[in-house]
């Protein structure tokens, strides 16, 4: 497999969602359950996995993203998130 | 020190239509007629959810063996839980499977003994193979995750690679490769089952190269199995830390062994809750935390990683529950694993049967060579 090009959709694997909101629990953090495991997400990871909906492409969530950290350099962006990415699609956690 | 349970380990019945020779239940079963009723399950799984534990694993036995599956799956989907099925798949029909889904089963898991017919239904002691292959394709039509359990042993290692393959045919997202741990019935067969030193070494290469070409297709999980490694297994991820299991009576263990164990009695979900058991009962806090450790375990650097090793082995093999895991090559009872070892390796060959005409005479024929997991009455 390779990393994700600007038309890929990514979106969560089969058998992968995100934990129902719990009570009482911390806002800013959400967790996705897979099988034997979870991860919990903040910040960018949140906001990044928050757009694998299989609808957005790679590609407009770069954008939408590079919008929103406007002071960080746009292509340490995309590596970035390329790299995040590609290392949840060989745990088979999202596909693209 | 807190700790929080994650998963529960729902052995919801012993019945089970497979007699697998490596078969980690207990020796002394539940039977039927004493299995934890639906609404008993249910409060469980409810507890389990406000406890803030996060997967439900229903095992057995078979699960399917329990008519009311797809009701004690809704259950534990309603309360908060990830639901994960390890099953034979037998009995497993296509509307059946619908229904689990709609229930919100998230995950099956389905173990294969081989690749090949004969030798799959040999170590199940079923004629369930070619059933396994045609519930796998079955799955695929679903949008639930998908692993393939694959044991392996003395008896198949030596064709690792072609099991490999053959599970890639089925296209699930993870596979397990597991090595046999000597509990239950496995440890009644061990001297059928364990491999050689040179098996588990080529199964090492074989595996890494797998992982290389099935990159993001398949992934692949697999450790080296205890008796072969230095350091031993953390077992559970540590007594009472990080797991509950209810076994079908209602009684509630820190893993699957436990009841082998003298001296420790176990608290049932019929009289106490969950919360109670995890914090307070004697059974869970027993070998909790690092007290109850012996030298070397007490000061060594790894006892956050392994936690001592596993209290069933240490008890099953040296008869003391609180020595330190023998697989641990710092343990001084390591001896009892290396003798084990050492004869594992003094035969390369591997005892096999005679051909047999029938299946029925197969299983006659190597009654020497292992026991059968039988049912519950």
């Amino acid at each position: 497999m390779s990393p994700p090009t600007d038309d890929s959709r990514p979106r969560l694997a089969s058998g992968t969602r995100w934990a129902p909101p719990t009570t009482g629990g911390m806002e800013e953090t959400r967790m996705i359950l897979f099988p034997e495991g979870v991860i919990k997400l903040q910040g960018t990871g949140r906001l990044v996995l928050e757009r694998c909906d299989g609808q957005r492409t790679f590609g407009e969530i770069l954008t939408d993203l590079q919008k929103e950290f406007d002071k960080t350099d746009a292509d340490k962006i995309r590596i970035d998130i390329s790299t995040f990415l590609e290392q949840l699609q060989k745990k088979r956690i999202i596909d693209y | 020190m807190h700790f929080c349970p994650l998963a529960l380990i729902a052995e919801i019945t012993h019945r089970c239509p497979l007699h697998c020779v490596y078969c980690s239940n207990p020796l002394r079963m539940t039977t039927a007629n004493s299995e934890l009723a639906t609404e008993e399950w249910i409060s469980v799984f409810r507890q389990a959810g406000k406890l803030g534990m996060l997967h439900a694993h229903f095992t057995g036995g078979e699960p399917l063996a329990r008519t009311d599956l797809a009701e004690l799956i809704a259950s534990a989907r309603a309360a908060g839980l990830y639901t994960n099925l390890i099953t034979s798949g037998i009995g497993l029909k296509e509307s059946r499977l619908q229904m689990l889904v709609e229930a919100g089963l998230d995950h099956i898991q389905v173990s294969f003994q081989d690749s090949r017919e004969d030798a799959a239904n040999w170590i199940a002691g079923a004629k369930a193979h070619a059933h396994k292959i045609e519930l796998s394709r079955g799955i695929r039509r679903h949008k639930i995750a998908f692993t393939v359990n694959l044991v392996v042993h003395r008896q198949n290692l030596d064709h690792l690679e072609e099991m490999i393959a053959f599970i890639e045919q089925l296209e699930p997202e993870r596979v397990e490769i597991a090595h046999t741990q000597y509990y239950g019935w496995a440890l009644k067969n061990r001297a059928t089952l364990m491999p050689t030193r040179a098996q588990v070494e080529k199964a090492v290469a074989v595996i890494a190269d797998a992982e290389k070409r099935l990159a993001g297709r398949i992934r692949i999980d697999s450790v080296v199995p205890d008796y072969y490694a230095r350091y031993p297994k953390a077992c559970m991820g540590g007594w009472g830390r990080r797991l509950i299991l209810v076994n079908p009576s209602g009684k509630v263990l820190p893993c699957h062994a436990a009841e082998v164990l003298p001296g420790l009695s176990f608290e049932n979900v019929r009289e106490k809750s969950l919360e109670w058991i995890w914090q307070e009962s004697e059974s869970f806090r027993r070998f909790r935390g690092e007290e109850w450790m012996p030298e070397p375990c007490r000061s060594c650097d790894r006892r956050e990683e392994d936690f001592g090793g596993c209290r069933c082995q240490a008890f099953m093999l040296i008869g003391d529950d609180k020595a330190t895991d023998p697989a641990c090559s710092l343990a001084p009872a390591h001896h009892l694993v290396e003798a084990a070892v050492l004869h594992a390796n003094s035969e390369t060959q591997t005892a096999k049967p005679a051909p047999a005409s029938s299946f029925v005479q197969l299983q006659k024929r190597t009654e020497t060579l292992w026991s059968y997991r039988t049912n519950p009455e």
